[in-house]
C-alpha cells in the first residue's frame, strides 16, 4: 500500500492532533450539567442503578470515544490518498477467449478431494475463471470477451466496467458444432494490438479441431502474448454422427432408418438407440461399441406416417449415463424426404412384352420410358437421365458405349464383342438353373428350378460379385457392385425361355426395380450446424421457380427470419439442432412449406479429447486463478470518506438512542 | 442550552425569577375583594364570625343531659323531664368559642425552585385565606416554617390586619430544609388553642409529608393539607431535559449522577404520582381535607374551590 496523498508522516501528525482534541473534548464532556431538583430523594429513587450497567455506561464513553477516533482516522487516511500496490503495475489490455463449442458442455476433471460435480461442466469451469480473471483487473486495466463457436461474437466489448464485463458471461452456453477459434483468436488479436499491455487468454477444454488447434499454435507463436487455459475432463462421449430416413417406394407407411453411432471414449461403452416420430418410439437398437469404434445401423421397416423422425442415444436400463456425454450428439434429428419416381430406361427392340408389361404394372414410382436399342447410347439424354436402365437387345447386338451407370442386362453375349461389362466364359444349351441365391432381395417370393431355357451364356463372375442364379455351378445370372454402379447381367434371354409365362417373372422384375431403388442413394433432408451453407430448394422438394425469399422458423412459437434465396438456392445457417421449417415467399410455391433437419452430426465437434497437450509449456495459463484485485474502482480515499460519513451517521443514529453516549 | 454550556457542563439556569414583581400588589387586592364577596354569597345563611367548639357550655343550641349535681346552675334543669320522669338532669347547650385560623406556609428550599413559583404561589392562597377569615372576624395566625426557619405571626382580628399579614409574609425568612414533622410539631406547640391549620407546602419530604399532619390531629387540630405542585416538576418530561447530568438537591445533600432518558423522565413522573396520591389516600383516611394545586391554576380558583368543597369554614 503506498500513499499518494499526504505523506505517512503528515497523516500520523493529523491523526495524533485530532486524537488529542479529541480525548480532550470526551474530557471535558465528562464534567456532567448540574441541573437543582426539588426532590432528589424521589430521583435518587427512580434513578438508582446497578454497578454493572454504570460499567456499561463507562464502556459506551469509551465507545463513542473510539468511534470519533475511527473517523479521524478514516479522514486522515483518506487525506493520504492510500492506493494497493497492484494500481502500480502497468495497465494492461486482455481479451479473454471462452470457447463456448458443444465438447465444453462435457464434463470437467475434478480436482482431488473434491467431490464430483456430475452437473459442471467444462464451460463453467472456464467461465468461473474468466470472472476471476474480470475481478483481477486494477482501475487501468481493460478487457473484452469473445465467446468463440461457430459463430463468434464479442460478449462484452473493450471496456475496465468489472459489471458490463460480467454480464457478458451471464447465459452463455455451449452450441453445437466446433468452435472457430481461428476468427475468435484473430479478432481477439485485432482488439488488443496497440493497446497497452495486450494479452489474449483462451480458455477451452483442448478438445478442438484441426483448424482449431492450428489457430491456437499461431496464437501462441505470434507477438502477442496468448496464454491458454484448459478444462479437460474425461473424454467419454458416444454420439450420433449420421442419421437420415427414407420411405420405402412400395410401401409408403415405412421408413427405412440409417444412424451411425460413433464411441469417442477410451472405454468400451453400450448405449440404446431409439427413434421416435412425434413422440412415439418406433425402433430401438442397443449397441456395445469398442473405443474409437462407429457402427452404422440401419433400422428397417418402420411404421411412421410422419416424416419427423428423432434419434436418442440413452443410457440402457440400470446403467449411469455419465459415458453418454454433452448432451447436444445424443440426439438427431430427420425429415423422410419426398420419393421421386425412380427413373427407368428400357432399352429394347420392342419385341418383349412381358417385359414391357411387368414394368408398366410397377405404378406411380417408376417412370418408364422406351429407347430403341441401337440408340441407347450413354449419349442419349433418356439413357443418361435414367437412374436405372434395362437392356434388352433381344436379336439385336449392345449399342456402344454403354453408360456407367445401375443397369440390367438380359443376355448380353447373344453376339462376340459385346461392350457388356460382365464378361463371358462359354455358351451352354439348355442350361438347368439348378441353384439360386434365395435369401438375395431380388429373388425374393421367386423359384426358377424348373424355368426352361433354351441357351445361354456362363458369366465370368469376379470376386464380390453376387451369383443369384448359377446352372450347375456355374454362374448364370450375377450382380457386381462397382464405383461406376451396379450391374445385373442375366445369361439368357427371357424370350427363348419359358420364364415370362411364369408368375415369377413381374415378381422378379418388381424386385430387380425396388432392389436399385433402394440402393440408389436416397437425398438426406438435414444439414450440419455451422457456418452457413447453401442449399437448393428443389433438392427439398420445392419448387424454386419464381421464388426470391423463404421464411425461416425453427420453431412454433419462434419469430420467423426471411433469407433471399438467388437461383433456387438460399443460403441457411443453423446454429442448433432442431427441425427447420422453410415456407416460400413468393413464386410458383408461395405458401409452400417444406422441413429441413438439423444435426450436429460431426464427430470432431463431439470428441472431448484435449488435442492442445503439446502446445509449449510457456503458453499454458497459471492453474490457478488470479487474486482479486483489492479495489477495482478508485481512488480508495472517496471510500475512506464514505466510511468516515457512515460511521458519523452511525453514531448520530446511535446519539438519540443513548447506545453511544 | 447552547453548545458551550453542554460541554462545559454548568448548572442548567433557572427559569425566569425575575417575572416575580409585587407579590401583593393592586390588582391582587382587587381580587381578594372580588373573592371575599363570592366566599360570603357561598356561606349565605350560617352563623357568622362563630366557629362552634366542641364543648358543651353555655351556648344556645342544645346538646345533651347529664345528671343533675350540686352547683349546678338551676336555670339549666330540665323541667320537663323532672316533671315526667322524676329525673334531675341538667340541659347542655354547645358552647360557641371563637377558634383561631392558623395558615402555615413551607418557605423550605424546595418551595422556591425554578424561580421560587411554589412560593410565591402559597403566599398568594395564605393571603386570600387570611383576608377572607379575617373579613369574617376569625382569628387569623400565620406561620412560616422549614427545617430552618420558623417565624409566626400572632393571631389577629379584623379585615384591617390584612396589611401586617402581608408584611409578614413578604418579609419572612426563607430556606432550609423541609422538615414538615417538626414544623408541624412546633405549630402544635405554639397553639394555646387548637383550631383549623392549613398547610400549604410541597410536602417534598418523603418520611414526614404525612406524620406533621397527623401530629396536628393528635393535638386536637383541624389540619387541612393543601399540596403546591408545579406541572414541570410533576411531569419533567415537558422540560426536554436529557443526557448525563448531576442531579443536585436545591435544599443539600449529596449530588447524584444519572443518565436522563425519556424511560426515567416517564419513570420519576410515576413515581412523583404515586408520591401525592399516597400523600392525598392517608389524609382522606384520616378526614384531613387535602387539596392538590398545580401552578397553573390561579390562586383564587383555588380558594373558591376550596370553600365549595368545604372543610376550611363551618
Amino acid at each position: 500500500m503506498n500513499l499518494a496523498g499526504w505523506s505517512a508522516s503528515a497523516v500520523a501528525t493529523l491523526f495524533a492532533a485530532g486524537a488529542g482534541v479529541i480525548t480532550l473534548l470526551y474530557l471535558l464532556k465528562m464534567r456532567r450539567r448540574e441541573i437543582e431538583v426539588p426532590f432528589a430523594a424521589l430521583w435518587d429513587r427512580v434513578t438508582r442503578v446497578s454497578d454493572a450497567r454504570r460499567i456499561w455506561r463507562r464502556l459506551r464513553r469509551l465507545l463513542s470515544w473510539v468511534i470519533q477516533l475511527l473517523i479521524l482516522s478514516a479522514i486522515a487516511l483518506a487525506l493520504g490518498d492510500p492506493r494497493p500496490d497492484v494500481w502500480l503495475r502497468e495497465p494492461r489490455t486482455l481479451a479473454i477467449v471462452v470457447d463456448r463449442s458443444a465438447s465444453m458442455g462435457g464434463p470437467r476433471a475434478q480436482a482431488e478431494g473434491v467431490a464430483a460435480d456430475v452437473d459442471a461442466s467444462r464451460l463453467d469451469a472456464a467461465l468461473e475463471r474468466a470472472r476471476a480473471e474480470i475481478a483481477a483487473l486494477g482501475p487501468s486495466d481493460r478487457a473484452l470477451i469473445i465467446a468463440a463457436g461457430p459463430e463468434v461474437a464479442t460478449l462484452a466489448p473493450l471496456g475496465r466496467d468489472p459489471s458490463a464485463l460480467l454480464r457478458g458471461l451471464d447465459d452463455l452456453a455451449p452450441t453445437p458444432g466446433e468452435a472457430d477459434l481461428g476468427r475468435a483468436l484473430a479478432l481477439a488479436r485485432n482488439a488488443v494490438d496497440g493497446q497497452a499491455g495486450p494479452q489474449i487468454l483462451l480458455l477451452t477444454d483442448g478438445a478442438v479441431d484441426d483448424a482449431g488447434a492450428k489457430a491456437v499454435r499461431a496464437c501462441v507463436d505470434g507477438p502477442t502474448p496468448c496464454a491458454v487455459a484448459t478444462f479437460a475432463g474425461s473424454p467419454a462421449n458416444l454420439a450420433i454422427t449420421a442419421f437420415a430416413a427414407r420411405r420405402y417406394p412400395s410401401d409408403r407407411e415405412k421408413v427405412e432408418v440409417l444412424a451411425e453411432v460413433v464411441n469417442l471414449g477410451d472405454a468400451p461403452a453400450a448405449v440404446l438407440l431409439e427413434v421416435q416420430a412425434d413422440g412415439l418410439g418406433i425402433g430401438r437398437r442397443e449397441l456395445t461399441l469398442a473405443p474409437g469404434e462407429s457402427k452404422r445401423e440401419i433400422l428397417s421397416e418402420l411404421d411412421a406416417a410422419r416424416s419427423r423422425l428423432v434419434a436418442r442415444l440413452v443410457a440402457p436400463e440400470g446403467a449411469a449415463a455419465g459415458h453418454l456425454g454433452p448432451s447436444a450428439d445424443d440426439v438427431a434429428y430427420a425429415v423422410v424426404p419426398p420419393l421421386r419416381p425412380l427413373e427407368v430406361a428400357l432399352a429394347t427392340d420392342g419385341t418383349d412384352l412381358f417385359l414391357e408389361a411387368a414394368l408398366l404394372i410397377l405404378g406411380d414410382h417408376v417412370n418408364l420410358r422406351g429407347v430403341p436399342i441401337a440408340e441407347a447410347t450413354a449419349d442419349n439424354p433418356a439413357i443418361a437421365g435414367a437412374d436405372l436402365v434395362f437392356y434388352d437387345p433381344g436379336a439385336n447386338p449392345l449399342p456402344t458405349p454403354l453408360p456407367r451407370k445401375d443397369a440390367v442386362f438380359f443376355d448380353p453375349w447373344r453376339f462376340d464383342g459385346s461392350p457388356a461389362p460382365i464378361a463371358k466364359v462359354k455358351e451352354v444349351g439348355r442350361p438347368f438353373l439348378t441353384e439360386q441365391l434365395k435369401d438375395h432381395p431380388i429373388l425374393a417370393h421367386v423359384t426358377l428350378k424348373d424355368v426352361n431355357v433354351s441357351r445361354g451364356t456362363i458369366l465370368d463372375a469376379a470376386p464380390g460379385d453376387e451369383l443369384l442364379i448359377r446352372s450347375l455351378g456355374e454362374p448364370l445370372a450375377v450382380l457386381r457392385q462397382s464405383s461406376e454402379g451396379t450391374t445385373l447381367a442375366f445369361g439368357f434371354d427371357p424370350r427363348q425361355s419359358d420364364l415370362p409365362l411364369r408368375t415369377a417373372f413381374p415378381v422378379l422384375v418388381a424386385n430387380i426395380v425396388d432392389y436399385f431403388e433402394r440402393a440408389t442413394p436416397g437425398f438426406v433432408a438435414a444439414i450440419p450446424v455451422g457456418a452457413r451453407r447453401p442449399i437448393a430448394l428443389a433438392e427439398l422438394g420445392l419448387p424454386a421457380l419464381g421464388v426470391t425469399a423463404v421464411e425461416v422458423r425453427a420453431g412454433e412459437d419462434d419469430a420467423p427470419t426471411i433469407a433471399p434465396v438467388q437461383d433456387g438456392i438460399v443460403r441457411l445457417r443453423a446454429t442448433t439442432p432442431g427441425i427447420l421449417r422453410l415456407r416460400a415467399v413468393d413464386g410458383q410455391s408461395a405458401g409452400a412449406e417444406i422441413a429441413l433437419a438439423v444435426n450436429q452430426a460431426s464427430a470432431a465437434a463431439s470428441d472431448l479429447h484435449d488435442r492442445l497437450g503439446d502446445l509449449p509449456q510457456a503458453a499454458a495459463a497459471p492453474a490457478d486463478a488470479p487474486s482479486p484485485a483489492p479495489l477495482s474502482q478508485g481512488p480508495l480515499w472517496t471510500l475512506l470518506v464514505l466510511v468516515a460519513a457512515g460511521i458519523v451517521a452511525l453514531e448520530w443514529a446511535s446519539y438519540h438512542r443513548r447506545w453511544t453516549v | 442550552m447552547g453548545v458551550f454550556a453542554r460541554l462545559f457542563g454548568t448548572a442548567a439556569p433557572t427559569p425566569a425569577a425575575a417575572a416575580e414583581g409585587e407579590l401583593f400588589d393592586e390588582a391582587f387586592l382587587a381580587r381578594l375583594e372580588l373573592l371575599q364577596v363570592v366566599a360570603r354569597r357561598v356561606f349565605r345563611g350560617r352563623t357568622r364570625a362563630e366557629r362552634k367548639s366542641r364543648k358543651v357550655g353555655s351556648g344556645l343550641e342544645f346538646a345533651d343531659h347529664r345528671e343533675y349535681s350540686p352547683g349546678d346552675d338551676i336555670r339549666n334543669l330540665d323541667w320537663n323531664v323532672l316533671m315526667r320522669l322524676g329525673h334531675t338532669l341538667i340541659r347542655l347547650y354547645e358552647e360557641d368559642e371563637d377558634l383561631p385560623i392558623r395558615i402555615a406556609v413551607d418557605v423550605s428550599a424546595s418551595m422556591q425552585s425554578r424561580g421560587g413559583r411554589k412560593l410565591r404561589y402559597a403566599q398568594q392562597v395564605a393571603a386570600a385565606l387570611a383576608y377572607v377569615g379575617l373579613a369574617n372576624l376569625d382569628r387569623v395566625g400565620l406561620t412560616c416554617m422549614s427545617g430552618k426557619v420558623h417565624a409566626t405571626l400572632p393571631a389577629v382580628r379584623g379585615k384591617g390586619r390584612i396589611f401586617r399579614v402581608f408584611d409578614f409574609l413578604r418579609q419572612a425568612e426563607r430556606g432550609g430544609p423541609t422538615d414538615l414533622r417538626a414544623a408541624c410539631k412546633r405549630v402544635a406547640a405554639e397553639s394555646a388553642q387548637p383550631g383549623l391549620t392549613v398547610i400549604i407546602s410541597d410536602f417534598y419530604d418523603l418520611d414526614g409529608a404525612f406524620d406533621g399532619l397527623n401530629l396536628l390531629r393528635f393535638r386536637k387540630h383541624e389540619p387541612i393539607a393543601i399540596q403546591v405542585l408545579d406541572p414541570l416538576e410533576v411531569r419533567p418530561a415537558m422540560t426536554g431535559l436529557r443526557g448525563d447530568v448531576r442531579l443536585v438537591d436545591c435544599e443539600g445533600g449529596e449530588a447524584a449522577d444519572v443518565t436522563i432518558t425519556p424511560a426515567t423522565l416517564k419513570a420519576y413522573a410515576e413515581a412523583h404520582e404515586r408520591f401525592c396520591e399516597a400523600l392525598a389516600q392517608n389524609c382522606r383516611s384520616r378526614g384531613i381535607p387535602y387539596f392538590r394545586a398545580e401552578l397553573d391554576v390561579p390562586f383564587d380558583e383555588l380558594v373558591l374551590r376550596m370553600f365549595r368543597l368545604g372543610g376550611l369554614l363551618r
